[in-house]
């Protein structure tokens, strides 16, 4: 009785393993526009989708999107649930204890702080503040480090749930990627404005693999490497970032 | 205003709404299951403590009082995790071999041959599973207290008539402690209904996950509908959904109970 189980689950489980070498599986998640969102149709859609759609054909592979809760998108990977995370994950160090990444997609780009127009908050000696962030984003982690000395840290399971708390009077100001808020400043209409100064931190960001995936790490950074050759990657910033660009032509 | 109507009425059946309305299944599957799980772990559990075998005494014992303290979100996110890393432990000491083994760089899984991968469906009956398991601890005191209330006098007469140990347990002890279990196990149900809205921690994209992400604020027009923070009103659809299955649930427990309760002495009848 006990070896048919296992002879069950053996073969469930192979031809699942078989299934997860043919297709791959790309995790993001879909609630970090423009980077990634889900369209009207309820379908992945944005920069990195489009982008790792370039790569599966570029690399002649089959690819599946997976949508994952960012919060736990790493240990999921670990896990193996997919075998690629492509989230506008910025490159740290802190992070490559526990993954690798692929070569960058987009270049560094600095943090920026936004906040209701007119809030005048004085960012030299900055107290009393509610700071919204992501939980587990490099801007978390550098807004415990400075800013949580008087100032009251608020990490959101998504960012755009950071943003409705600060419309909604809840928040002093945001701590984000400046590519992420440049298109929300913007469709705002001057309620929400950039304040403070602009922050460098990360490294870029990349595509998240397991460590031990080295062949399929080196499948992928050639297939951005072709990509930024011939000009993808900078179309596709372009199309999706209001005209920024061109970074990696030669 | 024929032009607002059109507008909303195709909004609200694009294909992230239609998505959420579907993800509803998911929501009453894992109730329908949970619930008939619990009823099942329940009658275990309760005739486990009314077992005159020690052992299995105990292990009914400490199933209800133990796993009834353990919160149940708690219990949510621990019984799939070690569900899925137990299955895989087992397979990888019948798949991996050593060569495998030493090949893995990862932590977990033991080889990648023994790696599962968890879809939405699995999750779903790890869901259920987890719900039964929890509910089924309470389930199994009410079902308990019930089989203690049905009158000595109708197992004796039944034993006088010559039924086995067994007909008497299905037959008149088990076909009588329904209309003592209901009033407990439909607050059982309820409970089980407010637990579905946890299914989202397992990456189930159900009704509340969508409500979320509809909700949330948009200011891209590339993503579609502009619109402010509307959680709310979301979170209000989900209220008024939960609201109609209480309703409709009462309807069905009154009919169940005028069902069982036929042919048996009970205080109504008295």
């Amino acid at each position: 009785m006990k070896s048919i189980l296992l002879a069950a689950l053996a073969t469930l489980t192979l031809s699942t393993a078989l299934q997860a070498q043919e297709t791959v599986r790309i995790a993001t998640e879909g609630a970090y526009a423009p980077w990634n969102f889900l369209d009207d149709s309820g379908a992945p859609a944005g920069f990195e989708i489009e982008l790792g759609n370039a790569i599966c054909a570029q690399a002649e592979l089959t690819c599946e999107w997976v949508i994952n809760d960012w919060d736990s998108i790493i240990p999921n990977l670990l896990a193996g649930n997919y075998d690629l995370i492509l989230a506008g994950m910025s490159i740290t160090d802190e992070r490559r204890q526990s993954i690798d990444f692929t070569q960058n997609y987009f270049p560094p780009d600095p943090s920026r702080f936004v906040a209701t127009a007119g809030a005048g908050l004085d960012f030299a000696n900055l107290s009393g503040v509610r700071i919204g962030v992501q939980g587990g984003t490099i801007q978390a982690s550098y807004a415990e480090q400075n800013y949580s000395a008087g100032n009251t840290i608020v990490a959101f399971t998504t960012a755009d749930q950071a943003m409705a708390d600060l419309a909604a009077g809840n928040l002093d100001t945001i701590l984000a990627d400046g590519a992420y808020l440049e298109p929300v400043v913007t469709a705002s209409g001057g309620s929400i404005e950039f304040v403070g100064e602009e922050i460098m931190i990360g490294g870029g960001v990349g595509g998240g693999i397991r460590k031990d995936d080295a062949e399929f790490k080196s499948t992928i950074d050639g297939a951005i490497t072709a990509l930024k050759a011939d000009g993808t990657v900078d179309e596709l910033i372009a199309k999706w970032f209001e005209g920024r660009g061109p970074y990696f032509a030669e | 205003m024929s032009d607002d109507i059109a507008f909303w009425l195709a909004y609200l059946t694009n294909g992230k709404h239609l998505t959420w309305y579907a993800s509803f299944q998911f929501t009453i599957f894992a109730a329908l299951a949970g619930g008939a799980l619990a009823v099942v772990f329940g009658l275990l559990g309760a005739t486990f403590r009314n077992s005159r075998f020690a052992p299995l005494r105990l292990v009914g014992g400490f199933y209800a009082s133990i796993v009834r303290g353990v919160p149940d979100v708690l219990f949510f996110l621990f019984f799939p995790l070690a569900f899925e890393q137990g299955m895989e432990w087992l397979l990888a000491t019948q798949v991996c071999s050593p060569g495998d083994i030493a090949a893995q760089t990862a932590a977990w899984p033991p080889c990648q041959k023994a790696n599962w991968l968890l879809g939405t469906p699995e999750y779903l009956i790890l869901a259920s599973v987890s719900l039964g398991l929890v509910y089924g601890a309470f389930a199994s005191t009410v079902i308990h207290g019930a089989l203690r209330s049905v009158p000595r006098g109708q197992l004796e007469a039944a034993q006088a008539f010559g039924l086995s140990a067994r007909q008497v347990l299905w037959r008149v002890h088990i076909r009588q402690m329904w209309i003592y279990a209901l009033p407990g196990l439909s607050n059982v149900w309820m409970l089980i209904v407010k637990a579905t809205s946890l299914l989202s921690l397992l990456q189930i994209a159900d009704i509340v996950l969508w409500a979320d992400r509809l909700g949330a604020p948009n200011f891209l027009p590339t993503v579609g509908l502009v619109h402010d923070d509307w959680r709310w009103r979301y979170y209000l659809v989900l209220f008024v959904f939960y609201i109609l299955v209480t309703l409709l649930s009462e309807k069905a427990f009154a009919a169940i109970t005028r069902r069982v309760g036929r042919g048996v002495l009970s205080e109504e009848h008295n």
